[in-house]
């Protein structure tokens, strides 16, 4: 498996998109490997679907280049469009025409007839479990079936990366689900899945995440990696009674960096794998409080994305 | 080479059998484009007539004598005029303020020792001129029956006189002056040219509107084919209602085919072509499917309605509406159909308007594609 190294799906070298004087991307630079699932996450307005869109071969970057599927995206926009799919942002299939005629259209759209049409939209429209409503006006589907279908109508052609924008926007839990595993199994087959979204609990499922804030790509590694980059300690919660009183023996300690009241609990912040929750159970006990239970809580994406919103500008320029 | 074409029809194709779909799914446009020009060639025909016919005309007769009860009964026994009863001359103004009369007849008293004497007498018509074309018409046809009524008086003294110059007229290709064979076709025009635009304007700017644009972009179908895979379709229907509207044309209002048939759809196609071409312009433009509807209803209707001939001949417009009259492709349209379904004229006399047409449709759809980004901002 030591063979040459395969060149990257996406390559974004200092991309750049200036609208007048606003500058929607400003000088992102990452890669992303064939089969990953990349994660672009941001608020609203922070250059996400700019960069997409200069990806995908729709918008002309201002400077820097694009590479996608080895197609410079400035100079070959075609051969891009010929090798990815795309999912807008908009939901924007065809709500008057039955789901087999949409996969049929965008089939069309991609240069497939004939047979091979009829045996790719079996494959996506089972792909994407909907082979139940392929006869179904899809006017008429829930929010989660409509988004699927668009994700079938996208890797119909078998393109080598896709797109989505947001894809999950607005659709329930349980769909969303439903969604990231299809996602999964589409990256497991090889495809390159370039997704940006607002759900923090689904980003998860990335193998790697950029992070956007106002135009610029302040943070990028797996969801891991990110965690402790950016919430470095670990949290322990801790339950009882007499906490507060006891509180004093933990808080002197070198490793604990913080200590914080949180209902009837505490919090504790402490420098990673320095203490153990068996260990703060015991100095708690051992200080005065009763009935002592101590629990490691992950940091979630979400800290992540608070503290990089919070602290963004000034990692970005100041840190290495 | 060839499995690049063979893929770029596959493209074309789906767009047109999408777009197909589309209007077969949907009643509203299927009305749009079959009942309405029905409907309009119906109101048109029937409401729109220059026809005089039935006028009332107010009689003041202050003679009372069997003589001028014999001019009443002449000139308001026609079909054209008729009585609308007796009344002072002095009420005229109120007769046409509401509308009772267009026009007044005043015999003057004497008039039968006049006409028995063989003395000059001198009628006097007041007419409504608020409605020219009506006022007009009375005035035309109230002399043509007032000639024929000395004619009868003076008889045979008069045929004796050998006038030097006289005029027989014959009117050709629409002897009886019906209004309905003068106005199918430009009906034609007006009927085409408003849903062939509005078709595209909507279907182009709701392309934009729904996002699906953005999405056909970042495919592989490029803008010609976009361009082709829309109109084929609307042409397919624009070329059935061309036919709808000669067939009821043929059948309610017998106006004839005398031309080439040929030649006929020949015509109508280029101009479907450029009011497609139109519309695309629009929806490209605006990209929105409420100002594409505007713009697309003023910029087919008013021309197509006021410049193209239908109505109103162009001879008689200032210089600067004959101008613009120019670029008004319905103006060719109309000309070259009266000239094939009503006198039969052949490509020979035709030549100049299917030219016409055929610039009208490329430049339009030049500009349409050229306007026509695949990319966004």
């Amino acid at each position: 498996m030591l063979g040459p190294p395969r060149p990257p799906a996406i390559e974004a070298r200092g991309l750049t998109r200036r609208f007048g004087a606003f500058t929607a991307v400003d000088g992102v630079s990452f890669e992303v490997a064939p089969g990953e699932i990349f994660g672009y996450l941001g608020a609203n307005g922070a250059g996400k679907s700019t960069t997409i869109r200069m990806l995908n071969g729709l918008l002309a970057p201002t400077s820097g280049t694009g590479l996608v599927a080895g197609h410079d995206v400035a100079r070959d926009p075609e051969a891009v469009k010929a090798s990815i799919g795309y999912m807008s942002q908009k939901f924007s299939l065809y709500l008057d025409l039955p789901v087999r005629e949409n996969v049929a259209f965008f089939g069309g759209a991609y240069g497939l007839a004939g047979a091979t049409l009829a045996r790719r939209a079996d494959e996506v429209l089972a792909r994407a479990e909907l082979r139940d409503v392929g006869d179904v006006t899809t006017g008429e589907l829930p929010g989660g079936l409509r988004q699927r279908l668009a994700l079938a109508c996208a890797i119909l052609h078998r393109p080598e990366v896709v797109f989505l924008d947001e894809p999950t926007a607005g659709v329930d839990p349980l769909a969303r689900r439903t969604f990231w595993r299809i996602i999964r199994d589409l990256a497991r087959d090889g495809t390159t899945v370039f997704v940006t979204t607002h759900y923090l609990d689904e980003a998860e499922y990335c193998a790697r995440i950029g992070l956007m804030v106002d135009g610029r790509l302040v943070a990028l590694d797996t969801p891991a990696g990110l965690k402790r980059t950016w919430v470095p300690e670990d949290v322990l919660v801790v339950r009882g009674r007499g906490l507060r009183e006891a509180a004093a023996a933990v808080a002197g300690r070198p490793e604990v960096k913080n200590v914080v009241p949180f209902g009837a609990g505490l919090h504790l912040r402490v420098a990673p794998g320095s203490l153990r929750p068996e260990d703060a159970a015991r100095l708690l006990s051992a200080a005065g409080a009763a009935e002592v239970s101590v629990e490691a809580a992950a940091p979630s994406l979400e800290d992540v994305f608070l503290a990089v919103v919070g602290n963004g500008a000034r990692r970005a320029e100041g840190a290495p | 080479m060839n499995d690049r074409l063979r893929r770029s029809l596959v493209r074309v194709g789906a767009m047109a059998s999408k777009e197909t779909l589309h209007v077969l799914r949907d009643p509203r446009t299927l009305a749009l484009a079959l009942v309405m020009p029905v409907l309009m060639l119906f109101l048109f025909g029937f409401g729109v007539s220059f026809d005089l016919d039935h006028v009332p005309v107010v009689v003041a007769d202050a003679d009372r004598s069997p003589a001028s009860r014999e001019l009443v009964r002449r000139i308001t026994g026609s079909r054209e005029l008729v009585s609308a009863g007796e009344a002072d001359p002095a009420e005229a103004d109120r007769l046409f303020r509401r509308g009772d009369a267009a026009a007044v007849l005043v015999v003057p008293a004497g008039y039968g020792a006049k006409v028995a004497r063989r003395e000059r007498i001198a009628l006097q018509l007041l007419t409504d001129g608020s409605d020219v074309t009506v006022a007009n018409q009375v005035l035309s046809k109230a002399d043509a029956l007032v000639r024929a009524e000395t004619r009868r008086l003076v008889g045979v003294d008069l045929a004796r006189v050998d006038p030097p110059l006289q005029v027989k007229l014959w009117t050709r290709y629409n002897p009886a002056g019906r209004s309905a064979l003068f106005m199918v076709p430009g009906l034609a025009a007006y009927i085409l040219a408003i849903s062939a635009v509005l078709l595209t304007a909507l279907t182009v700017a709701g392309e934009w509107e729904r996002g699906s644009m953005e999405q056909l972009f970042a495919s592989p179908v490029g803008r010609l084919e976009i361009v082709l895979g829309k109109l084929a379709p609307y042409l397919a229907l624009g070329m059935l209602e061309l036919l709808l509207v000669v067939a009821f044309g043929a059948a309610v209002f017998d106006v004839p085919v005398r031309g080439s048939f040929a030649l006929f759809l020949l015509v109508g196609l280029f101009f479907l072509v450029g009011m497609l071409g139109q519309g695309l312009l629009i929806s490209v433009i605006t990209k929105n499917q409420l100002v594409a509807t505007q713009a697309g209803t003023m910029s087919a209707l008013l021309p197509s309605l006021l410049l193209s001939g239908m109505v109103f001949p162009i001879e008689n417009m200032p210089a600067a509406l004959q101008l613009l009259s120019r670029v008004v492709p319905a103006r060719y349209l109309v000309h070259a159909l009266r000239g094939i379904l009503l006198k039969g004229n052949g490509l020979a006399a035709l030549w100049p308007d299917l030219l016409a047409l055929v610039l009208f449709a490329a430049a339009v759809l030049a500009l349409a594609t050229a306007r026509f980004q695949r990319r966004l901002a």
